[in-house]
């Protein structure tokens, strides 16, 4: 009788990155031939709208959004600290960014008011994540947890203002703030909704990251706490240092996003789920999909961006929501057996 | 008649290989010695033996209803149910649990049943051991004993032992050799991993003798060898034996640089582990604490190092009382503590041997430093960039030593740092201590190995119950026979 078995391997980091990328594009094409058998939708169709929407920049925006957060999730899971809380911070860091642009004088200064709004965006981004930091690197409580219940926190705490103290007297009882002054506003490439700046900002932290994780001793420290803290402990640096700074550098970039989110997308202060939208859990995804290394973030920010864009524009015509959805599903599947497939191969014997 | 016989076994792990082309038979009632110096492939061998590494090429053939037939394991599991059972280094016991009830688990028994088997399987193999005590409670020897008569309760017809017996005491070794005869003699047959010259000369009909993952020679009782035949098949050349030199005159009384006053500290069940009134360390000499294993000496090391927090007392670190420093403070001020084990403490696993040693050093590190920390302690593969879970323990523990090449320390506490190496290592890691010491380093040199102590210390405690019971100079006349003395007395 065959035996079959399965066993760990080892890939090269380039053959694996090759594999997960030949599952991404195999994943597609099978997405869209399982879409158009299945459901009798025009194979061409969809083909045309899938491949469009991963060329269009409009996913930009997106990016935008997932690159950053990723990197900053990145810094935390190599240290196995299960930050599951980019969502509010992402939301914290709009909060601030709205209140300096509203609400003090450096919100009518050109250049100095979008700087100075990102820049407390960050800060209370980092702060939203220091404080389960600080729980988990003194009194050694579960970081997953807390942290996940900080996203609700955030999202209250904004729509708290939005409804009440911050509602804006021309939003037609809307709840939101005014528009910002046009001087923190982050102008959009013409025709869509991105600016350049905050993709230059975005992909600026990619070698940033891969820097601080690869070649610097705390970077290093970091990887390895998650598996032997006594060992990084023993080389004389400090665990507790290693977890605040690993949440503090991850709030940051989120709250940096947040607040990018209200210059350049918004351009208002809108109830907490609105701002997240669930962004701050799909950015958890992308960390993984690029294997947590931030050389290969931009790729995974890219497909997932165009993924997520995908299932706004599909829903156009026979190509409804519920095929959106499945269609993703699908391709994630796919994707996930790829990751299987690099790490685990199968033995057959006689 | 062959039992098993492993046919043209290859396995790589990334670039590394680790076993090249090997085959090697064990015949029923054989004990086959498997020797080699650190990284040639034995533990390897045995997973794949074991089922815990599946072959790049090459097959297993095990005699199956008189047959040699070709057998695939792909799990332990399912060699286990082919008759073969391994003992490690490290016992694998639900502590937890009593003895008994640990064995029943394994055997699949119930309770009563397995009692009957482990009585007649300790008065037969001449084994003492209290069937119902908590494993929690017993010392590292006896958990040993513990899984010596859990696999021969299992009736195997192949018994593995990795380094099984390199860290027990010799009088037990010897019980456990005996046990291993008993077993061959009825049939059964042996795979001995060791890279000790001596215990393979003990026990083994035959030892096959690996370098570099390849089967170099495999002596038998028959022929006549030397040790140096071995010792060159083991190594490629004869090192000679290096004799330590050491500085003999007493040191000056200022030179406290480690002092541990009132010492308490527990162990992980809340029981006071160590208890010492006073412990120093001089600048420039090397301080052994010996004793018989689990006697306090991983509870001192941790309590003076700052993994393990001190109930009572102080720790003063040239001049400076640290007993409230993290692990880290300690280390930055240059209290640098290997510790015995590099799998779960000494070494990240995750990251490569290079990123091991950025993370030990302060400051820039070049490529130059890592190579030569690579070739001083020659750690094999010297490769820089493979990750350091490839490696095999003693390369592990050498690199874990890497730290007293580079954080410049003021004092070192070392525990048991020889224990997994090969005899040419060794003598570079005891040279390394003197050298430190010859540095101006107060080294502390915690060990079960008195040969070692005597070897490398200027001066001797023995640790008994987590008490220092005596302390000798290395010039003591009688100096091993009052340290056995003692170590036995109030152990």
């Amino acid at each position: 009788m065959p035996k079959i078995a399965v066993v760990r391997r080892d890939l090269p980091p380039t053959l694996s990155a090759v594999v997960r990328l030949g599952a991404a594009l195999a994943g597609i094409g099978i997405a869209i031939l399982s879409i158009s058998v299945i459901l009798g939708v025009d194979a061409w169709t969809v083909t045309e709208r899938v491949v469009g929407t991963f060329l269009r920049p409009d996913m930009i925006r997106y990016l935008i959004v997932f690159l950053p957060v990723g990197l900053g999730l990145a810094v935390a899971y190599h240290a196995r600290l299960w930050n599951l809380g980019a969502e509010g911070q992402i939301v914290m860091g709009a909060v601030a960014a709205a209140y300096v642009a509203l609400f003090t004088p450096l919100g009518e200064i050109r250049v100095v008011g979008p700087l100075a709004a990102l820049l407390a965006a960050s800060l209370a981004g980092a702060l939203w994540a220091l404080l389960p930091g600080i729980l988990r690197a003194y009194l050694n409580v579960n970081e997953a947890i807390t942290t996940l219940m900080m996203n609700y926190v955030a999202y209250s705490l904004c729509n708290y203002l939005v409804y009440g103290p911050w509602r804006g007297r021309r939003v037609y009882g809307y709840p939101e703030t005014d528009l910002i002054p046009d001087a923190s506003k982050l102008q959009w490439v013409h025709g869509y909704s991105f600016s350049p700046w905050s993709l230059v900002i975005a992909i600026a932290f990619v070698p940033v990251i891969y820097l601080f994780l690869y070649k610097t001793r705390i970077g290093t420290a970091l990887r390895g706490y998650g598996s032997s803290p006594a060992a990084v402990e023993l080389s004389g640096i400090s665990g507790t240092r290693l977890i605040i700074l690993a949440f503090f550098v991850s709030g940051a970039l989120a709250g940096l996003v947040g607040g990018n989110e209200i210059l350049m997308y918004h351009r208002k202060l809108v109830p907490g789920e609105k701002i997240g939208a669930g962004m701050g859990f799909v950015s958890i995804m992308v960390a993984w999909l690029a294997d947590l290394n931030p050389a290969l973030m931009p790729l995974s920010a890219y497909y997932v961006s165009a993924l997520h864009y995908l299932r706004m524009v599909m829903q156009v015509g026979e190509l409804t929501e519920p095929v959106a959805r499945f269609f993703i599903g699908l391709v994630f599947m796919l994707l996930l057996v790829s990751i299987f497939v690099s790490k685990y191969k199968v033995v057959i014997r006689k | 008649m062959a039992l098993i016989s492993l046919v043209g076994i290859t396995k790589r792990f990334g670039s590394v290989v680790a076993l090249d082309n090997v085959s090697l038979g064990v015949e029923s009632g054989e004990i086959l010695g498997v020797l080699g110096e650190n990284g040639s492939g034995k533990s390897t061998l045995t997973k794949i033996i074991y089922g815990v590494y599946v072959p790049d090429s090459g097959y297993i053939e095990l005699r199956t209803d008189g047959l040699m037939r070709r057998a695939f394991f792909s799990s332990p599991k399912e060699a286990l149910l082919s008759g073969i059972v391994m003992i490690s280094q490290r016992p694998q016991l639900v502590e937890e649990l009593s003895v008994l009830d640990n064995i029943a688990l394994f055997l699949g028994y119930s309770r009563g049943r397995t009692r009957k088997i482990v009585e007649s399987t300790m008065s037969r193999f001449n084994i003492k051991l209290n069937a119902d005590a908590l494993v929690g409670s017993l010392s590292y020897t006896e958990k040993q004993l513990v899984e010596l008569v859990k696999a021969l309760s299992f009736k195997p017809r192949l018994l593995i032992l990795d380094e099984a017996t390199t860290y027990l005491p010799r009088d037990v070794k010897a019980r456990f050799y005996e046990a291993l005869r008993t077993f061959a003699s009825i049939g059964g047959s042996v795979i001995f991993i060791t890279h000790k010259i001596p215990e393979a000369l003990e026990v083994c009909d035959r030892i096959a003798v690996l370098r570099r993952g390849r089967l170099v020679r495999i002596f038998s009782r028959k022929d006549v060898f030397s040790i140096d035949d071995l010792r060159k098949a083991m190594f490629e050349e004869v090192s000679p034996s290096v004799a330590t030199e050491r500085v003999e005159e007493a040191k000056a009384e200022d030179g406290k640089v480690l002092r541990a006053e009132g010492l308490v500290v527990l162990d992980d069940y809340g029981k006071r582990a160590v208890s010492i009134d006073e412990l120093v360390v001089e600048r420039g000499s090397v301080h052994a604490v010996v004793g018989v294993a689990g006697n306090g000496q991983k509870e001192l090391c941790e309590g003076l190092s700052g993994l393990r927090k001190a109930v009572e007392g102080r720790v003063v670190l040239d001049g400076e009382d640290v007993t409230r420093s993290k692990a880290s403070e300690r280390a930055s001020k240059g209290l640098v503590y290997i510790p015995e084990d590099p799998f779960r403490t000494g070494v990240v696993l995750d990251l490569t041997i290079m990123e091991n040693i950025r993370l030990f050093a302060t400051g820039r590190l070049s490529s130059d430093t890592v190579k030569k920390v690579i070739s001083e302690l020659r750690i094999s593969p010297p490769e820089p960039r493979i990750k350091s879970y490839m490696l095999s323990g003693g390369n592990l523990q050498k690199l874990s030593l890497s730290r007293a090449l580079l954080l410049n320390p003021k004092c070192m506490i070392v525990h048991n740092p020889t224990r997994m190496l090969d005899e040419a290592s060794s003598r570079q890691v005891k040279l390394l201590l003197r050298d430190s010491a010859r540095k101006g380093v107060g080294v502390l040199l915690v060990s079960e190995d008195i040969d070692e102590v005597i070897d490398v210390a200027d001066k001797i405690s023995v640790i008994a119950n987590g008490r220092i019971v005596k302390t000798l100079p290395a010039m003591y006349p009688r100096l091993r026979e009052e340290i056995e003395e003692a170590m036995s007395t109030y152990a």
